[in-house]
């Protein structure tokens, strides 16, 4: 008796793993690791279902590979835990996938597992936010937005709204984050090329944190007061958290806003005419991007290190062209 | 045989272990493949380290939630603390990890206060002490050898597993042989009865809280191995939830009294075989958690069956 139950659960068990593999793995792409004339794209992702972009990241990704002859995609999500995604990397070292794709849940602590796959002679590609500039060795190269050049579009944008003459604060996200860096980076350097008439009085960190860019801008509206032009945000919930103290001291609309990354949010806060400009970052394109650079070096092919998808300009002339973005 | 027979009745998770391998092997040969056994055995390093103190816990009669940001922030510890050098970064971030666990012990001990409300609270407060350490950022390891010692191999094996194992076999040897050990179960099976008998619950509770304690921190000093890095988010949030899961998988009992560090390390083997498997057929990890979910209460139904069935016969 005691050993037919076992026995049963043992065997329920596994009739449940092999239905849920079959169920679940339609895309067999761990079948097809072992197949040499398939290509097969590791991918880990940071955290699916964390945030709609994240999602219709991994969806697109999905749907991206199934459209494609010959090509196979295993999907993991590390679900933001480092440790996990470190272990997900080695699981797929040892499946000999043919590029390993990391969307990484941290930049410093993936370094071990790029150099691992590079080690094991396996490609690897990063995806969306970048490593940190040690584990530049050991990868391909990037496939994500140009956040600098975001940066470039946030100063292109307010030095026609200011015709060249103001003063500006630049409100970025979590210092020692690469996007953040960049993107402020790319604001102040051509500022400081191109419009002498602009002076970037303050810099501070919200930390990617609405309630924090609130704080801040209180802050800074107490500290300048009518002093201030304009605003650049690194993205669009920094813009909505500064927009909530400017609307609170009535200059809602009179200061300039750009933003380096247009969400739900900001385009609703564009059509009422309170930011001026943003990028418009598309995660089905960053998705696709991904995938075809995966796929040209699975085939052997040269790619450049830095493959950014278009992340362009949109304004109140032109957002009709583009849908409110669902993040 | 019969002994074999005896052992898979005493402990089925080992049987439903040896189940899900052979099946695997049927389908994916390659499942055997070293490599990835070995990957399963270094996965399972930092999450066994967690639950050697767990069991010992939870044959006393208790618990610990805190186990996870402990993990985490000794890790953190373990990489700031590395320009003092490495050894004494490793002992501090033990000896933080076993000062939190005296804290829980000292409230559920002596102060009487209720197990879940004393490790909720050090698991959410160790949580902003991590952040405040960090300074929410992560830290990274610069110490090569440090790093090179957490991917290194002993005879082929693991490192960080072999170190984890030897805890296990002195934990194992601990329950069964010394005095603290008997009086860990004797508290979990039956307080008053441990009381009755002269047995020193208080201290006992105590050692074990730190005992919790202080594997938690081992476990973040060789997560912060296997990383050379710390972010404020390890261990949250329910590292301590799975570290639990993986000691009743193996069929220590939840109320205490009964359980070893075999059935623990059962349990831990076959959540890492189960998530490696999973990952083979390429399941989507959604189903990952529901299937884990799905073998947590089903093991220990089979294993209640079993045990009263047991009792019978004795």
């Amino acid at each position: 008796m005691r050993k037919i139950i076992v026995l049963l659960t043992a065997g329920v068990l596994m009739v449940a793993l092999v239905g849920v593999a079959f169920a679940g793995g339609q895309q067999e792409g761990g079948e097809a690791a072992m197949d040499d004339d398939v290509i097969v794209i590791g991918h880990t992702a940071n955290n699916v279902g964390i945030d709609s972009y994240q999602t219709t990241h991994d969806r697109v990704w999905t749907e991206t590979v199934a459209a494609m002859d010959g090509v196979e995609t295993i999907q993991l999500d590390a679900g933001g835990d480092v440790a996990l995604q470190l272990s997900q990397v080695e699981d797929l070292i040892q499946q000999q996938v043919d590029v390993i794709a990391i969307w990484p849940v941290n930049g410093d602590a993936l370094v071990p597992g790029a150099q691992r796959a590079y080690e094991a002679g396996i490609p690897v590609i990063i995806v969306n936010s970048l490593i940190a500039e040690e584990g530049f060795d050991y990868i391909e190269g990037f496939a994500g937005p140009d956040t600098y050049q975001q940066g470039v579009n946030g100063a292109i944008a307010m030095i026609e709204a200011l015709d060249g003459e103001g003063q500006v604060v630049d409100l970025m996200g979590l210092p020692g984050y690469v996007t953040a860096i960049r993107r402020s980076g790319g604001f102040h350097d051509y500022i400081e090329e191109n419009a002498p008439g602009i002076e970037i009085i303050a810099t501070e960190p919200t930390d990617w944190n609405r309630a924090k860019a609130t704080e801040v801008m209180e802050n800074l509206l107490v500290r300048f007061g009518d002093e201030i032009d304009g605003v650049y945000v690194a993205d669009d919930n920094i813009g909505i958290g500064a927009l909530n103290a400017m609307r609170e001291a009535g200059v809602a609309g009179d200061i300039v806003m750009t933003s380096a990354c247009m969400f739900g949010e900001g385009y609703d806060a564009m059509a009422e005419g309170l930011i001026y400009s943003s990028n418009y970052q598309s995660p089905a394109e960053d998705a696709i991007n991904a995938v075809e650079m995966a796929v040209s070096i699975a085939n052997g092919e040269e790619v450049p290190f830095w493959n950014f998808f278009e992340t362009p300009i949109v304004t109140q002339e032109n957002m009709d062209e583009y849908e409110r973005p669902n993040f | 045989m019969k002994r074999v027979l005896n052992f898979f009745r005493r402990q089925p998770i080992w049987a439903i272990l040896l189940g899900i391998i052979v099946v695997t092997s049927l389908f994916r040969p390659d499942f055997l493949a070293i490599g990835n056994l070995l990957n399963i055995l270094v996965q399972s390093a930092v999450n066994g380290m967690l639950a050697i103190g767990m069991t010992f816990l939870m044959i006393n009669g208790y618990f610990d939630l805190s186990v996870g940001t402990v993990m985490g922030f000794t890790a953190a510890l373990t990489i700031g603390l590395q320009p003092l050098s490495v050894p004494v970064a490793i002992v501090l971030a033990i000896g933080a990890g076993a000062a939190i666990g005296a804290i829980n012990g000292f409230f559920v001990a002596k102060a009487k206060i209720n197990a879940f409300v004393v490790t909720l609270g050090s698991f959410i407060g160790v949580r902003g002490l991590i952040y405040i350490y960090t300074g929410e950022d992560a830290l990274v390891g610069k110490v090569y050898e440090f790093f090179s010692f957490g991917a290194s191999r002993v005879l082929g094996i693991p490192t960080l597993f072999l170190i984890m194992l030897a805890f296990a076999l002195i934990g194992e040897f601990a329950l069964r042989r010394s005095a603290h050990g008997r009086r860990t179960y004797a508290i979990g099976g039956n307080v008053e009865a441990a009381e009755n008998a002269g047995i020193p619950v208080d201290r006992t509770v105590f050692l074990n809280f730190v005992l919790c304690g202080t594997t938690a921190a081992i476990g973040g000093v060789l997560l912060a191995a296997r990383l050379n890095a710390a972010t404020p988010g390890l261990g949250w949030p329910d590292t301590n939830l799975m570290t639990i899961a993986t000691v009743v998988l193996g069929g220590t009992s939840l109320t205490g009294g009964s359980g070893s560090i075999t059935r623990t390390l059962g349990g831990l083997f076959t959540l890492g075989v189960l998530y490696n498997v999973l990952n083979l057929f390429n399941v989507q990890s959604f189903y990952n958690l529901l299937l884990t979910g799905l073998v947590l209460i089903l093991v220990v139904y089979v294993d209640s069956h079993l045990k009263q069935r047991r009792v019978r016969f004795e």
